[in-house]
């Protein structure tokens, strides 16, 4: 069936012709099903980004026309906004704790939950609602409210309230997104049950203790997983939002030890009404995570395992 | 045949997709089953404010049938934020309240309405003319004063009368205050005030007390480094000392009552707006009583009549006539100033202030002598702020976090903030 044997035949033998309309057909009800998807696209997504890239060379206060500046909202970034480098490593600290934090307890998890015989699905369920829940403000609000003064946290731990201490507050905003590990661990889960039990019996046989059989055999087979997870989770990170706008009362506070990178970016946009400099933070950040992603697939030549990689 | 069975489903399938589609376009649309017009009105404010409001739009919608009013309400920096994305976004509500700050830049948006051109429903001759001046821009009414305000020094007056301390008299200067603010502490244990170092309009005061002003005529800085520095030392020393609500209170500040350390209970005074300080009653059911704010140390006062809020109308609303009748309704009808008090500050209508300013009850009426006891007292309102000012009241509250989280001095968190205005009012 492929494509150039079909025009070759049809040129040699006029009664076949009529099999290149189904074809053509069929590919027209395509693109009828894909077009809202298209259409979506460019208007939802393609538009909005060359517009943003435009405007990021702009001066724009979101009320009169956007004036033109060239590269002045990206000079004035790197050189001159204090604020901006506050932002920039806030949010690296914050990849920094919570990611590994994340994946580390979705992992152990994960493990508890395979090896169990009874009550998997519940615990299952149990563990991934918080993720379900995450996404929403009703949650980050809670949250607020545990780590505030007079809030659970201090009432057991007498801490009078990490959310009203700058150093404290990011470590809060972290742990909102540690105990959402539900999805890292779903498909940590099915990545576990992926590795042939074979393998943990031969290494048993060799004498393998649990421990050596988790680095040996379940840490190599489960790299390819683990580094999915990483590469999502990060991204995932650098995007941090929500949290930091729930339990800074959308300020960033106290004294900005929350404002990562997308508040500040809101708060130039929209609170300060700096549209053409949210928009170039925007692009400086999609422009980071494209870098950090490809660094974090340059790496993984050297420890991701996959199986099939043997047969070869 | 099996071909045809597939393009009947495709053309169902299409059809049902479209069908989603228009019926949630048609969600959007501005009027509502059986023809009604529907107004969106949004404001800010406390649930004191929310319940009058409702009260008096139901009267609203009674008097006029066809008309229904959508109303939302949120805290003033939850507002700010909302109300600037949906201006941006040309989905400004159809009736809007609007703060003295915004007016100078939603109207150069092109956000507003000429209010002029509803006049055959918006009555405004009963309003004092140089207070309605205050909501036009380049000689355009684009919005309408609704009440008149002023700052004040609410406080929980038993907790106040049990400290044994003496209560505030009829004028105090700043460090007058400061050693009130210290006995308070001393004798009730818990600060004296919200830390006055966070708040724009509590620091316009004490400059205009020393005869200078927030901004200068031609819209830039009317102060120096130097007298910011100098407001950081006297708070950050009150906050070091106790006499002032402590950092970590202090960043919960989001401009509603409920937040401010005395409506949570941990300070006995809190410098606000009168109107709002209604707010407070719910709150301390104990009592709640105004004092004047500080003056400066040969009694300057400092504080001013300022119109407290404005209403204006979105250019982009489809009912232009009937949101105009709401501002009018809502600013002239007398029914409607009963029910809503002072809760916006005391009405503008001469009139219906005239009328209604004796009838007022609870803390409406404490409001209303609060403001006839500093009635001839006062100077002259600034005039209306830069637009660049929108957005330096969150500057000034969050280098002032620096402060009192002890980060920078008050020198270097007032240079920051000397920079960062200049930049910000020049663009």
């Amino acid at each position: 069936m492929t494509t150039t044997a079909i025009p070759a035949e049809a040129r040699s033998a006029p009664a076949t012709a009529p099999k290149r309309r189904p074809k053509r057909e069929r590919e027209g009800a395509a693109w009828v099903f894909l077009s809202p998807w298209v259409l979506g696209a460019i208007v939802l997504t393609l538009l909005p980004m060359a517009v943003s890239l435009y405007l990021s060379f702009t001066d724009y206060d979101l009320f009169n026309p956007p004036k033109w500046v060239g590269l002045r909202n990206y000079v004035q970034m790197f050189t001159e906004d204090p604020r901006y480098w506050r932002s920039v490593v806030t949010t690296l600290t914050y990849v920094l704790v919570a990611v590994p934090l994340q994946l580390a307890l979705a992992l152990v998890v994960a493990l508890a939950l395979k090896g169990m015989k009874r009550g998997k699905g519940f615990y299952r369920s149990a563990f991934y609602a918080p993720s379900l829940l995450g996404a929403s403000m009703s949650i980050a609000l809670v949250w607020r409210a545990v780590f505030n003064d007079g809030g659970t946290v201090d009432n057991l731990l007498g801490t009078g309230g990490w959310v009203n201490k700058p150093g404290w507050a990011l470590l809060a905003v972290a742990l909102l997104t540690v105990w959402q590990f539900g999805a890292p661990m779903v498909i940590f889960l099915a990545g576990l049950q992926q590795i042939p039990a074979e393998l943990y019996e031969a290494a048993a046989v060799d004498g393998a203790g649990k421990w050596r059989q988790f680095l040996s055999v379940t840490v190599p087979m489960l790299s390819p997983v683990l580094f999915f997870n990483l590469v999502l989770q990060t991204i995932q990170a650098f995007q941090v939002f929500t949290p930091a706008f729930a339990v800074s009362a959308g300020k960033g506070g106290p004294a900005d030890s929350t404002l990562v990178y997308t508040m500040y970016l809101y708060d130039r946009g929209f609170v300060a009404s700096h549209m053409g400099y949210a928009s170039a933070m925007a692009w400086v950040l999609l422009l980071v995570i494209g870098v950090v992603t490809a660094v974090l697939f340059r790496t993984s030549r050297s420890w991701v395992f996959y199986a099939s990689e043997g047969d070869r | 045949m099996p071909g045809n069975r597939t393009k009947g489903f495709c053309a169902s399938a299409v059809a049902l997709a479209l069908c989603a589609v228009l019926a949630g376009c048609g969600g959007s649309g501005e009027s509502a089953g059986g023809g009604k017009v529907v107004l969106r009105y949004t404001w800010w404010g406390n649930p004191d404010r929310a319940e009058r409001t409702e009260r008096a739009v139901a009267l609203f919608e009674k008097q006029h049938p066809d008309i229904d009013v959508a109303t939302s309400f949120s805290g003033y920096d939850a507002y700010k934020q909302k109300l600037a994305t949906q201006a941006a976004g040309g989905d400004a509500p159809d009736v809007m309240q609007l703060d003295y700050r915004q007016i100078d830049q939603y109207a150069s948006g092109g956000v507003l309405l000429d209010l002029t051109r509803q006049k055959s429903v918006l009555r405004t001759s009963e309003i004092d003319p140089g207070l309605l001046a205050t909501g036009r821009v380049d000689g355009v009414q684009y919005a309408i004063p609704q009440g008149r305000g002023t700052e004040t020094v609410a406080y929980d007056v038993r907790t106040w009368k049990n400290s044994g301390v003496p209560l505030p008299g009829e004028s105090w200067t700043w460090s007058q205050w400061a050693d009130t603010m210290r006995a308070l502490a001393k004798k009730t244990g818990k600060p004296g005030a919200t830390d006055p170092g966070q708040s724009e309009d509590a620091f316009e005061v004490w400059l205009r007390g020393q005869g200078k002003t927030l901004y200068s005529k031609d819209g830039g800085l009317g102060f120096t480094t130097e007298d910011l520095t100098r407001w950081w030392t006297f708070t950050d020393e009150l906050r070091r000392e106790g006499a002032v609500s402590p950092a970590e209170q202090t960043t919960q500040l989001d401009g509603s009552v409920e937040n401010t350390p005395l409506g949570r209970g941990t300070s006995v005074t809190d410098a606000n707006w009168d109107a709002p300080a209604s707010g407070f009653v719910a709150l301390i059911p104990t009592g709640v009583a105004l004092a004047p704010m500080p003056s400066g140390e040969d009694g300057t006062p400092g504080q001013y009549f300022k119109p407290s809020m404005f209403l204006g109308v979105s250019a982009g609303t489809g009912h232009p006539k009937e949101a105009a009748q709401l501002v009018d309704f809502m600013i002239n009808d007398r029914e409607a100033a009963m029910i809503l008090g002072a809760s916006r500050g005391i009405p503008v209508n001469e009139t219906i202030r005239a009328e209604i300013g004796p009838r007022l009850k609870d803390f409406d009426k404490t409001i209303a002598a609060f403001q006839a006891s500093l009635e001839g007292k006062l100077k002259d309102p600034p005039q209306a702020p830069p637009s660049g000012d929108n957005a330096l009241q969150s500057t000034f509250q969050r280098d002032y976090d620096q402060v009192s989280y002890a980060r920078m001095s008050p020198r270097e968190a007032a240079e920051n903030y000397v920079t960062e205005a200049k930049a910000e009012l020049r663009s």
